[in-house]
């Protein structure tokens, strides 16, 4: 029976995990199935977010949900000033043109936080770190616990966005037909950067939520987290924000099971080997049939 | 093709000279010629054929690791194990463009950079082949002709000849029938192959010759660092870097790639104490500007101008 609990504890944290997986990769693949642009900065968009925690908290002694309030619209609008003033110019060059402005906005995220912050690992104290609760005989730490529940919420809340209001249709208009939306008066190009906005938004909320579990480095940890939002949008097909989340989970669980059942130094391979495999066998993802839905 | 050769013989005879001039600024100078080699080997495959690759730190480890283990273990003389990581290379190459070939742009980019990571994951922990996390260090050389391969003029050489070669193989095929046929792949794959060119096979050849070329400067690294650490060598932003260097110097041209390693490596030793570590803000901050206002890099953009100067003086006369 000890077995049976190690596992159900071991897919319990998985799942905790990969839903924070989940809100990095919806960031994505928002942007993704909306802009057509593969971001590379997303990883060192959600090391932001860790950081302005890190930020807050030696400022003012916030704890990071509360740094929320404030973190997340700061997010909102630097994405929408790095889509207006980068990104807008790029959107009708070859598909590479923004990879590589991607590329370069990451490297002078990581860059600029290594200047001021240092190269030393940050992370913010919290005083239910190590407090753990049980259901069920599994104890579950509370502070996935509280990041799974802001995953949910934000999931739900994005979910309403974009199949309840206007601006939803929108966007889900200009993911479907940018041409076509233009001609029924969507203005795309503000569409554009809401969507990049948002994206930006969910890496930073993501980015607080994990401080208290993880410690952040100012260039290592973007990419770690650039890989592992690719790995899970790929899993559930690009652009799809549906099986992201399902990405996210089995990502989480996989990694998970894999480090404490095989080779646990081989943790972050398993995602990326399974990027490969559906990248190159099934590119529309394990569980989309088109790459245009959002 | 003969007056970018002559170029060529200039600067190796400038090169030959240098060590006598500028004894002091050895080190800097073999940076500036490996990555202009390796950006050079990349852009063959990044600018020629259109394949923009973010994992070629696999080559240049590769070769560091084959130079260091063999001789350490074997003791191997480096030139052998420098021949056997090409073959190697190649092979690598051979292999990784077979999985990766039906990925086209972004996508093709997005794979190597899984594979790249597979990649150091696996010399980090596979210790009874690489050593593992700690490194492997490379504590004695032959000495060829009583030269010291230890000493920073003999390294300086090496990688002058490695940065010539590289050069000279893309003059060469620059004007060679392959040099078209990848330019054909680049601009349209499926009106290559209706010209009768089998682009995956293009593709290959050049991926291969890339890998090749790249795992040479490797090796030649390897015996400048003396001490190899598996995440230094095989890191992504390596990988970034010599992407990035080809790209702001300028993709598909001849001199493109190695002019960007001047300026990249030049600015990063002028900016080194304002920036210390944090010195690739400047490959950030340049590749934003050659994407928003010179998308043909440094050198693309001035031969664009040469050539429209041209024009307006034909027009005239």
């Amino acid at each position: 029976m000890a077995g049976l609990d190690i596992l159900l504890q071991n897919v319990a944290n998985g799942v905790l995990m990969g839903g924070v997986y989940a809100l990095i990769g919806i960031g994505l693949t928002l942007v993704f199935g909306v802009m057509r642009t593969i971001n590379f900065a997303h990883g060192d968009f959600v090391v932001l977010g860790m950081y302005s925690a890190v930020l807050f908290n030696a400022l003012l002694g916030w704890d990071p949900y509360l740094s929320l309030l404030l973190a997340m619209p700061i997010g909102f609008f630097a994405g929408v000033v790095v889509e207006r003033f980068v990104l807008s110019r790029v959107v009708d060059a070859p598909p590479e043109s923004a990879l590589l402005a991607t590329l370069g906005i990451s490297l002078i995220i990581g860059n600029a936080i290594l200047l001021t912050f240092g190269g030393e690992p940050r992370s913010v104290q919290v005083s239910y770190a190590s407090s753990t609760f049980s259901i069920a005989g599994v104890n579950v730490s509370m502070v996935l616990l509280l990041a799974g529940i802001a995953t949910v919420v934000m999931i739900a809340a994005l979910y309403t966005l974009l199949n309840r209001t206007e601006i939803g249709r929108a966007i889900r208009g200009t993911a479907e037909n940018r041409l076509g939306a233009e001609l029924v008066g969507i203005d795309t190009r503000r569409i554009h950067s809401i969507v990049f906005g948002l994206g930006v938004m969910l890496a930073v909320m993501a980015g607080v939520t994990l401080i208290p579990l993880l410690f952040a480095t100012p260039t290592n940890t973007g990419a770690v987290f650039t890989l592992k939002a690719f790995v899970v949008t790929v899993l559930g097909g690009l652009g799809n924000v549906g099986a992201a989340i399902a990405g996210g989970v089995l990502l989480g669980v996989v990694e998970v099971l894999g480090a404490s059942y095989f080779m646990s130094e081989y943790r972050e391979a398993y995602g990326l080997v399974a990027f490969l495999l559906i990248l190159l066998f099934r590119p529309e993802g394990l569980f989309g049939r088109t790459v245009k839905r959002v | 093709m003969i007056k970018h050769l002559i170029g060529l013989g200039v600067l190796l005879a400038v090169g030959i000279a240098y060590p006598a001039i500028f004894p002091n600024n050895l080190t800097i100078a073999i940076s500036v010629l490996l990555f202009a080699g390796w950006a050079t080997s990349w852009d063959l495959l990044g600018g020629w054929n259109g394949q923009v690759s973010l994992g070629h730190a696999s080559f240049v480890g590769l070769g560091a690791y084959f130079v260091a283990i063999g001789q350490s273990q074997f003791g191997l003389a480096p030139w052998w194990t420098m021949a056997m990581a090409a073959v190697f290379a190649a092979i690598l190459g051979y292999f990784w463009g077979w999985l990766t070939f039906s990925l086209r742009g972004p996508y093709f980019s997005l794979s190597t950079i899984a594979v790249a990571e597979i990649l150091r994951l696996i010399a980090i922990n596979e210790e009874w082949l690489t050593g593992g996390a700690t490194g492997v260090f490379l504590a004695t050389l032959p000495e060829p002709f009583g030269i010291d391969l230890f000493s920073r003029t003999a390294q300086f050489y090496m990688a002058l000849a490695f940065a010539a070669v590289v050069v000279a193989t893309v003059i060469v095929i620059s004007r060679a029938q392959f040099g078209y046929q990848l330019r054909a792949v680049r601009e349209d794959e499926d009106s290559a192959m209706a010209a009768g060119i089998d682009p995956t096979a293009t593709k290959l050849k050049a991926f291969m010759l890339s890998a090749a070329l790249t795992s040479i400067g490797g090796g030649i690294y390897g015996v400048v660092l003396a001490f190899i650490e598996p995440h230094v060598i095989f890191a992504l932003l390596l990988s970034v870097q010599i992407a990035l260097t080809a790209i702001i110097g300028g993709r598909g041209t001849i001199w493109g790639p190695s002019v960007g390693a001047l300026v990249l490596i030049g600015a990063g030793e002028m900016f080194r104490t304002t920036f210390a570590e944090a010195n690739m803000l400047i490959y950030g901050i340049l590749i934003l500007i050659v994407v928003l206002f010179l998308p043909r890099g440094i050198v693309g953009e001035l031969a664009r101008r040469h050539i429209r100067r041209l024009y307006a003086k034909r027009a005239q006369s």
